[in-house]
């Protein structure tokens, strides 16, 4: 909601700065940004009263003295004899409706009029339909124009279920469906109730005679249809957060009055009707508990100011909350406004202590010590969120997915792992190794959870010359499954490769387990420690690359022993920006011919764009000229 | 002078994989919060409304409980829990005061775009008992920043609205570009959620907050993109070690 700094501060006679303003908006809560004087608002969904100037205004009451005082017709109303009938009582508990009649010319718009569309740079409609619109800006309530000539005498309020064609003033074909409330003359809709009119009974700027409704609406009948039917009303907004059940005539009034000072009134008439009594509510103005749940002294005198500037009378020591508060309920509500007024930032802290909890339950206990065991074994940790597109017939259905991928819940962890790898090898990782632990939910186990133990691996089982050349298969798996549950018998399977999108031969080895069944846990890898404040450091993020990776390999020959270790340490603190990876693949000590084979594999990456080949030959270069430039180095293949 | 015989093979350096950022961020609360007292308890992802929204005073209305907002399963007998915080009920429903407790793990809303994602993770906390003030939440509030972010940050508490707390607060810090940044929401528990929880809240109050994990390991890591944590792409994983 944007509301201009100028329109505030017309009600406040001190002229605060517009910083201040702002710094006592973020204390009362009112988050906002600033652009050219206009606050732009957003409120919390429980301040509806706030979505006005006047709103705004009484809302800073607390700090500087205030004059909501607008002009308003003040001469006695005829009664309008129209043939409404309020079949939704529930729905709708007050309602008004107001008929002008005007004549001759509109004059230019002047007074706050001018200033509303000036200032905010808000588009004009028509003449009754603007008046409607700065109405519903000053003083928060919405109201609706009809063009009376387009209306008849007998309309009513209901709520129905069945579908029905609306074309709304918005220009707007929709079909309204399930349960409605709204307006019907001779049963067709013509008005979806709080959210916007329709076509044919609008006004146009032809329009001079108007019946203007002034209504109070539940929130639960209007709240999500302007989401459902894809309408952007801002009187939905207003009633979907409640309106002053009791500002009706008051609104009317200032409607004729601004009428009044841009065109000859010739007819006005008032028809009002409560449907649903309004009794305010009561809350008893326990000082003592409010200081309590704020933490701070008992000061009666200070709290009935702030309250009473706020608007809310006190009459023996009872709180009555006025009409357009629909949020407060409670002393704690009452606790949360005295807070405000102080400031949240001004209340003291006071020393919160307690002794540390019980250690961590054995699932939890469990769970670490079997993750720590897969990392220490190179395995990463993954995490998925259980949107599948399902195929198996326990799977729990999403009733409202968001797209037809996503429409059931996983039953295990075996897809989501199986693209993890594949999106790794198509990032040219020929080593990858994950798991995952999650909860996964069938229809079979009455939606009840149970958590699983994933783990996924292809490739190589390592980038060092001892595991280079092996591969994953199902016997690594086993053994290294087998330190870890000794007596457990597991069934890893190889996954197909000719149902995924891949040519990569490597063996693909998936094995899901059961958490809780994972009690032979070696008692060696087990420590029940507590892990009270673990010692966590945060490194600092390098965003990855995105361009891809290229490799290259460096055979050494080595005959002096001193040179074996000096090209070990010359390669281990080698830094280039274009450098992602470097390690010994190969190892050879042939001692018959006192000589040493060294395999070294780089792997080039560059983060701002595709690595060139001259880029990777430079670095090369650089490597080769310097080793090949100590004693007894050569590179079979290359001379010195 | 050595020999051939005596040369040492390369020196295997450890091939560590890692636990993944989004649940080491989720641990160190758990273990921070577990040192300021409270007990880590768990509770289904899979939640009834009644738990998720009805005990926890968010009203029929609230626009949270629209099928746009949250995920229904199951011909919508069941939601997948928007936040953690029916665990809470779970554990008032099961326990007397005073009651310490955080809940920590995956939560769902109907979000997918650059900034939202449809999963993520919260840790919430709460303490029920006798003498529960605001004063007392902003100390515990206090403490638990300044752990995260270090004792020099500046902190500022901004009134707002949760259903299930009243008065409800959220929590920013000051960044080092001058700007605020939310971290937390905080409140005292509303004195309905503990009625319907059969407590007694003329007797007992409470305090609670909540924070996204995501939010707090895209802070600390520098990570700008949330969606980076949920590509699993190893040469991300591979920082984390």
């Amino acid at each position: 909601m944007k509301v201009a700094y100028k329109h505030l501060i017309s009600h406040i006679p001190s002229k605060p700065s517009i910083d201040e303003i702002s710094e006592r908006f973020f204390q009362l809560g009112h988050e906002h940004e600033i652009e050219d004087k206009i606050f732009n608002m957003e409120l919390t969904p429980n301040r509806g009263d706030c979505l006005s100037v006047h709103g705004l205004v009484r809302d800073l009451a607390p700090f500087y003295e205030i004059d909501l005082f607008s002009d308003i017709y003040e001469k006695e109303l005829k009664k309008l004899d129209i043939g409404f009938v309020n079949h939704a009582p529930e729905a709708c508990s007050h309602i008004s409706f107001l008929k002008i009649d005007i004549e001759g010319e509109i004059t230019p718009y002047g007074g706050e009029l001018k200033e509303y569309f000036k200032d905010l740079n808000n588009n004009k409609k028509n003449f009754f339909t603007d008046i409607s619109n700065y109405i519903s800006y000053e003083m928060g309530q919405p109201t609706h124009c009809y063009d009376a000539k387009k209306i008849g005498n007998f309309f009513s309020l209901e709520i129905i279920e069945e579908e029905k064609n609306f074309h709304t003033l918005l220009e707007e074909e929709i079909v309204i469906k399930d349960r409605n409330l709204v307006f019907l003359e001779d049963e067709k809709v013509i008005n979806l109730a709080g959210v916007v009119g329709d076509k044919n009974t609008s006004c146009s700027t032809n329009t001079k005679s108007v019946i203007i409704e002034c209504a109070h609406f539940n929130p639960e009948e209007i709240i999500g249809k302007s989401v459902k039917y894809d309408i952007k009303s801002d009187a939905a907004h207003k009633f979907e957060r409640g309106v002053d059940p009791l500002c009706h005539e008051k609104v009317l009034r200032r409607f004729i009055k601004i009428v009044s000072d841009h065109a000859n009134i010739k007819n006005v008439e008032i028809y009002k009707n409560t449907f649903v009594d309004y009794s305010p509510i009561k809350i008893s103005f326990d000082v003592e508990k409010i200081s309590n749940i704020l933490g701070i002294p008992n000061d009666k005198k200070s709290f009935e100011e702030y309250l009473v500037k706020l608007g809310f009378g006190i009459i023996d020591n009872t709180i009555i909350v006025p009409s357009y508060r629909n949020d407060v309920k409670n002393l704690n509500d009452i606790a949360e406004e005295i807070a405000r007024v102080i400031g949240y930032n001004n209340i003291p802290a006071t020393s919160f202590q307690m002794s540390p909890a019980n250690e961590a339950t054995d699932i939890k206990i469990l769970e670490q010590n079997v993750k720590d065991f897969l990392i220490k074994n190179g395995f990463f940790e993954v995490i998925n969120n259980p949107f599948v597109n399902g195929e198996e017939d326990c799977a729990i259905k999403v009733d409202n997915p968001l797209d037809s991928n996503r429409q059931f819940i996983r039953t295990n962890l075996e897809k989501s792992l199986t693209e993890n790898l594949l999106y790794n090898e198509r990032r040219q990782q020929d080593s990858v190794k994950l798991f995952e632990i999650s909860d996964v939910y069938s229809i079979d186990s009455n939606l009840k959870t149970k958590k699983v133990l994933g783990i996924i691996c292809s490739g190589r089982v390592g980038k060092n010359y001892l595991d280079f050349s092996k591969k994953i298969n199902i016997k690594y798996i086993r053994n290294l499954i087998k330190e870890l549950l000794p007596a457990t018998n597991i069934n890893p399977i190889n996954i197909d490769r000719k149902s995924l999108n891949t040519k990569l031969k490597n063996e693909i080895i998936y094995l899901e387990l059961k958490l809780d069944s994972l009690n032979d846990l070696d008692s060696d890898l087990i420590s029940k420690k507590n892990r009270h404040l673990k010692e966590h450091n945060f490194i600092k993020y390098s965003p990855v690359s995105e361009f891809p990776s290229s490799s290259r390999d460096l055979s050494f020959s080595i005959k002096n022993i001193d040179k074996y270790y000096e090209i070990q340490e010359y390669l281990l603190a080698y830094k280039s920006n274009l450098i992602k990876e470097i390690f010994i693949f190969d190892f050879y000590n042939n001692q018959k011919n006192n000589e040493i084979k060294l395999g070294y594999r780089f792997i080039f990456q560059s983060k701002i764009s595709t690595i060139t080949e001259s880029e990777v030959n430079n670095i090369m270069e650089d490597i080769i000229n310097h080793t090949l430039s100590m004693d007894s180095v050569t590179i079979p293949g290359l001379s010195k | 002078m050595s020999s051939f015989n005596d040369i040492k093979p390369p020196k295997l350096s450890p091939q560590f994989g890692s636990m993944h950022p989004i649940n080491q961020v989720k641990d160190f609360l758990i273990d921070l919060l577990q040192g300021y007292g409270f007990t880590s308890v768990d509770g289904p992802e899979i939640e009834s409304e009644e738990f998720n929204f009805d005990m926890l005073n968010i009203k029929k209305t609230h626009p949270a409980r629209q099928m746009h907002d949250t995920f229904y399963v199951n011909n919508k007998t069941k939601v997948l829990r928007t936040h953690t915080s029916p665990v809470q009920i779970r554990s008032m429903l099961d326990s007397n005061p005073p009651l310490a407790i955080t809940s920590a793990g995956k939560v769902y809303r109907k979000d997918d775009d650059a900034t939202h994602l449809p999963m993520f993770h919260q840790v919430e906390g709460m303490y029920i008992d006798e003498q529960v003030t605001f004063s007392k939440l902003k100390d515990l509030i206090h403490k638990i920043i300044y752990a995260i972010f270090g004792q020099e940050v500046q902190i500022r508490f901004r009134p707002s609205y949760f259903p299930f707390t009243e008065p409800s607060a959220e929590v920013d810090i000051l960044s080092e570009s001058g700007k605020w940044l939310e971290v937390l929401g905080c409140g005292i528990v509303n004195p309905i959620v503990l009625e319907n929880c059969n407590i007694d809240s003329n007797k007992y109050s409470g305090l609670a907050f909540g924070l996204g994990v995501e939010r707090i390991a895209m802070l600390k890591y520098g990570v700008n993109d949330i969606r980076d944590f949920y590509k699993s792409n190893l040469d991300f994983l591979n920082q984390f070690k």
